[in-house]
């Protein structure tokens, strides 16, 4: 199995260079590939299973979508053909169709999606996130600058139970088509969702896995989801 | 700015206030500014202010330099305004302007020192304008506040005055580069013997030459992004320090050299951040006209506040709490470090929830994973007990960074973490959060009760 880390040095704001370490831990018959931001992604010519890329800076933002730009279509290939793609933070806005600045300034994103984000930088949005993915109950962090718009219903990863989805109004947070996933939540994500890092690696093939450190994972996890749970609880702040 | 009425009702309203809760003992380092603020949004334009300002900002060690500031002024017979009491936040500054005015809004003082939080540039530059900003460095900090260094790089950049000199840190490539228009002079500590060939970090944020994008190679490295790099396809690289210092903590002695002169100053102890400290508040002074010579002595008495660090030996083991201010990964992982390093056997408490976030809503626990936890894995630390509501969260982190479970204890409640000690190593370390001195400090008390209570009462 072949694993990918896009940009690794660039995109890895919030906690996320563990969450790779973790999939790591997780998935420790892999290769993996830590692309660097100057070299062609291995996913161009190669085969790869599960590809994954997490939150980076604004500028860092701008850099990915010049360098990831001449694999599009490559990239949506890979969608059609079911692999596995797990996308972090802003990282999803790369794969909209544009990001919009404070100063109204359009960047041309991927257009792989419809939406749009837009940056509010002296405006950050901090929040606690629970929702549903199938049955599972899912927990997570938002702190980010932006929010992404113009989303199709049909490609919503997370249903909403509490906190807001991909933009304050919106019923999902994040996008999903197929095995590609691409959420705003940090966490980092695989490490509070055992269940969901369960699945995603049954998408990889991998039945009934035993995660690293499994049980407190778990603890923690329902631990959380009573807090989270709890009316009484402030989301946003 | 013109004195307004409305500024002038202000100013009147946020002095009543001021001295009522002086009567009532209350700290009145922040309502009063606020409260000016509030009815008169550009109070901080119109109070005047000391004719010359000295502004200290940065991740971390700006209240340590601050106090060696106005410490080392005040030993030289300065009368100086400043906020060390109070928030470093605009309402701060105010209430410390407030403080240091006249009924009429008239600077009592000549000189002022402030404490200037980064994300605050925004609200303080546009009115007051330091003569001095130093910059200690800038790192990834509160995910929720500072985002990210590039962040409040390009903040600080945008909103401090042209007219303000720069004292910046040679050895940090973000902080280095804070508005490139500006007039500045640079400090850093010359190599040592434990610099590194790459970061041993999770987090380096300057792995990426900001002019081209290609790798930077490093020279060395010292912890994080700190250290120097140069970009191997173009001129970009780290800037020539002015003041150039040598440590050495053998001797705890630190030498200062600029140009053809060279001064000694006793280090108070073995940590790098002191050291840099001490070379940043050095370079700040001299570049306010006080010679590095006549800084020796005053700034070789330098302490460092007990809440933010102390050590007593009790019978043979050492008991030593140490700040490691939550949801800072860079600070956590600097302290983590030192343990680490540290002879001797440890028992490491940690006490690292943030009260406000528990108390309230659910800590956003992220930045645990920006922290390098992987240091309490050294073989020299026998035992980690974790204290709080997040306990489970700290053991998780602990386990991925390879710590063995067997070594962790998960305590709900802090106060009965000394119920956990075993008092089988040399050392027994209570790290805590900023704004958990209070329990963190009965924490150590009570072992340090403990231990006098088994070694007889003889220690």
């Amino acid at each position: 199995m072949t694993v990918e880390f896009l940009y690794p040095a660039l995109a890895n704001l919030y906690g996320e260079a563990v969450e790779m370490k973790y999939i790591e831990q997780c998935l420790p018959d892999a290769t993996v590939v830590k692309t660097k931001v100057n070299d062609e992604p291995y996913f161009a010519k190669n085969d790869v299973d599960f590809i994954y890329m997490g939150p980076m800076t604004e500028r860092g933002q701008e850099i990915v979508i010049e360098k990831l730009s001449p694999y599009k279509e490559r990239i949506i290939e890979l969608i059609e053909a079911g692999k596995v793609f797990l996308i972090i933070g802003n990282a999803l806005e790369i794969f909209g169709d544009y990001i919009e600045t404070d100063e109204g300034e359009k960047i041309k994103a991927l257009g792989i999606f419809g939406t749009y984000a837009k940056r509010k930088m002296m405006k950050r949005y901090n929040s606690l996130y629970f929702g549903k993915f199938d049955e599972m109950k899912i927990v997570g962090f938002k702190a980010q600058f932006s929010h992404s718009y113009g989303e199709s219903e049909d490609e919503g990863l997370f249903e909403n139970i509490r906190g807001d989805g991909l933009h304050p109004g919106s019923r999902f947070e994040g996008i999903r088509r197929n095995n590609f996933f691409a959420t705003y939540l940090l966490g980092p994500l695989l490490i509070l969702n055992p269940d969901f890092t369960k699945y995603l690696l049954s998408l990889l093939g991998i039945e009934n896995a035993a995660l690293p450190c499994e049980n407190d994972i778990r603890t923690a996890y329902e631990k959380r989801l009573k807090e989270f749970e709890n009316p009484n609880k402030e989301y946003l702040g | 700015m013109k004195k307004t009425p409305r500024f002038l009702f202000a100013l009147f309203l946020a002095k009543i206030a001021l001295i009522t809760q002086r009567i009532l003992k209350m700290n009145a380092s922040y309502f009063p500014g606020k409260l000016a603020i509030t009815l008169c949004p550009d109070f901080l334009g119109r109070i005047d202010k000391p004719e010359t300002i000295i502004g200290v900002t940065g991740t971390n060690g700006k209240t340590t330099c601050c106090n060696l500031i106005i410490d080392a002024l005040t030993d030289l017979g300065y009368d100086v305004l400043n906020n060390r009491f109070g928030s470093n936040i605009n309402a701060g500054v105010a209430s410390s302007l407030i403080s240091g005015s006249t009924l009429f809004g008239k600077a009592k003082k000549e000189i002022a020192v402030f404490e200037i939080d980064e994300r605050s540039s925004v609200r303080i530059y546009p009115y007051v304008k330091p003569t001095f900003l130093l910059c200690t460095n800038l790192f990834r900090d509160s995910i929720r506040r500072n985002a990210h260094s590039e962040y409040i790089l390009d903040i600080i950049s945008k909103y401090v005055p042209e007219t303000t000199k720069l004292v910046l840190n040679a050895d940090d490539l973000v902080s280095s580069r804070i508005a490139p228009g500006n007039e500045r002079v640079y400090f850093g500590i010359e190599r040592m013997e434990t610099d590194l060939p790459e970061s041993i970090n999770i987090v380096n944020d300057m792995r990426l030459c900001p002019v081209c994008n290609s790798e930077l190679k490093y020279d060395f490295v010292r912890y994080h992004h700190i250290g120097r790099a140069h970009c191997p396809n173009c001129s970009f690289s780290s800037p020539k320090p002015d003041y150039l210092a040598k440590a050495d903590f053998e001797n705890l002695t630190l030498t200062m050299t600029r140009g053809l002169e060279s001064t000694q100053f006793k280090l108070i102890n073995d940590s790098i951040f002191n050291a840099y400290n001490l070379t940043a508040v050095v370079a700040l002074l001299e570049q306010f006209g006080i010679e590095a010579k006549k800084l020796s002595d005053i700034l070789s008495n330098q302490k460092i506040v007990e809440t933010r660090f102390s050590e007593e030996k009790i019978g043979d083991i050492e008991v030593i709490s140490n700040m490691a201010k939550g949801q800072n990964p860079i600070a956590c992982s600097c302290v983590f470090d030192y343990v680490k390093r540290a002879e001797g056997t440890k028992e490491v408490i940690l006490l690292l929830d943030d009260v406000h976030d528990n108390a309230a809503s659910s800590e956003n626990i992220c930045w645990i994973y920006d922290a390098d936890f992987e240091f309490l894995g050294d073989e020299s630390i026998k035992r980690i007990i974790i204290g709080g509501v997040r306990a489970i969260d700290y053991k998780v982190r602990l386990e991925i960074a390879g710590v063995d479970e067997s070594k962790i204890i998960c305590i709900d409640k802090e106060s009965d973490t000394p119920d956990a000690v075993r008092w089988d190593a040399d050392k027994i370390y209570v790290l805590h959060e900023l704004y958990r001195n209070d329990e963190a400090l009965a924490v150590r008390d009570e072992i340090k009760r403990r231990l006098r209570e088994r070694t007889g009462g003889n220690a």
